[in-house]
């Protein structure tokens, strides 16, 4: 038990030393942060770098060779700025695994969680960026 | 011991993996050649401590906010049981906000459906990611990144209006940041007082409501060269039986005396809406 008290508070003096928002500028209710949808080859179509959210479209074929036309938000471009994106991070074009938690109305809009390039990089989402939901840099959900 | 020794390098190994991880999604950036018209929030943050005396009677500068990764201590958020009236309780319970747990299509935020303006006093304690102040002669500037908007504190010794409704040649039109007059109280210390706001704005996030004869008092201290803190209430006897507290806000020196640019545009928040919060929120807006 003191060993798990101890692990928890240098953990949280790590994080505290990262400072994110206490207050989300919008909530993510509408989104199921349980399980992420997983888009693996989907085909990004546009890439607007727009607040209170930049918005990514992309294409995706299923397993039946539907395509499905998903649009998913990024954190505000101020927060996502801070974890390394621009408004070119995107590309009209890039095949890429996209990782977005699915609206609870089952229409193929959702949250970003994060992405995996070609390359083997990957990019994640400031508030739900975390693959638990939370965020990547403190775990906490906002 | 053993096993506390295990615990800690356990505890550091998992605060260096989580650093790594938005060390290496932010590397690229790292990399690149710096640029003057940038805000580095890593430099930001590298500026620890006080950084030296604060100068007297003066906040002028570039500062950062909470949320703008330059490590600013957490703001004191409004009281969450205002002490309202009758009346104030009836018009709160008219605003839908988000942060009262309704989703975006539920929600009538102006600023949120509309990109409306916050209006003062909300655009001092919600999105106050950075702001910059300058001083004239008789006037003192607050410049806010969020949508670019401008507030004038005058320092002239004269008195706010106090007339907002009916007619008459001394009535004065309610504006989103409404009547601001201030002064230097102490070296350290500047006080405005607000009143005039329209009341068709929120003076919070979560919605509390104000009339156009609320009187916002905010005290601006500078405790050193690095930090400013600013403290709000609000008295407003016709929605609230006692002073609101609106919190405290806490600001940081930027070194390089920019920021991002911050804007919310009206057609993209239209197109926001129309593609994602609203078929998130309702399938019978899905597309």
């Amino acid at each position: 038990m003191k060993v798990k008290v101890l692990m928890m508070a240098v953990l949280l003096a790590g994080f505290a030393a990262i400072d994110g928002p206490s207050f989300a500028h919008h909530g993510n209710a509408a989104f199921d942060l349980g399980t992420p949808v997983v888009l693996k080859g989907a085909v990004i179509t546009e890439f607007r770098w727009i607040n209170p959210h930049p918005l990514i479209k992309a294409d995706y074929k299923d397993d039946k060779g539907n395509v499905q036309q998903w649009t998913m938000e990024l954190g505000s471009t101020v927060s996502a700025q801070l974890i390394g994106w621009t408004r070119t991070t995107l590309q009209p074009g890039d095949v890429v695994t996209l990782y977005v938690w699915q609206a609870k109305t089952g229409v193929t809009v959702g949250r970003f969680n994060k992405v995996d390039f070609a390359d083997g990089t990957t990019m994640r989402d400031t508030q739900t960026g975390g693959d638990d939901g939370g965020r990547a840099d403190t775990g906490q959900r906002n | 011991m053993r096993k506390t020794s295990m615990g800690i390098i356990a505890g550091v190994v998992g605060v260096l993996a989580l650093s790594a991880l938005v060390a290496a999604q932010t590397a690229p950036q790292k990399n690149a050649p710096r640029s003057p018209w940038k805000y580095y929030p890593e430099d930001a943050r590298a500026n620890e401590g006080p950084g030296g005396p604060a100068p007297v009677r003066d906040m002028s500068g570039t500062w950062a906010g909470e949320s703008s990764g330059a490590g600013v201590k957490r703001l004191v958020p409004p009281e969450r049981e205002p002490a309202f009236t009758a009346l104030g309780k009836e018009l709160f319970s008219k605003n839908k906000a988000e942060s009262g747990g309704v989703l975006i299509a539920q929600s009538n935020d102006p600023h949120v459906r509309y990109c409306d303006p916050f209006g003062f006093p909300r655009n001092m304690n919600d999105q106050i990611r950075s702001m910059t102040i300058a001083t004239v002669s008789n006037r003192t500037f607050v410049m806010l990144r969020f949508m670019n908007i401008w507030r004038e504190i005058w320092m002239d010794g004269r008195t706010l209006p106090t007339n907002f409704a009916g007619r008459g040649p001394d009535v004065h039109d309610p504006t989103y940041n409404g009547y601001s007059v201030g002064r230097w109280t102490d070296d350290y210390t500047f006080v405005a007082e607000t009143t005039g706001m329209a009341a068709e704005t929120w003076a919070t996030e979560g919605g509390y409501p104000h009339s156009v004869d609320a009187r916002v008092t905010e005290r601006f201290n500078r405790s050193s060269k690095n930090d400013l803190s600013l403290t709000m209430t609000m008295d407003d006897p016709k929605l609230y039986s006692r002073p609101l507290s609106l919190g405290v806000v806490n600001f940081r020196w930027i070194p390089s005396q920019t920021f991002f640019d911050f804007s919310c545009v009206p057609s993209s928040v239209q197109q926001y809406l129309k593609e994602v919060a609203d078929p998130a929120s309702s399938p019978s807006a899905a597309r």
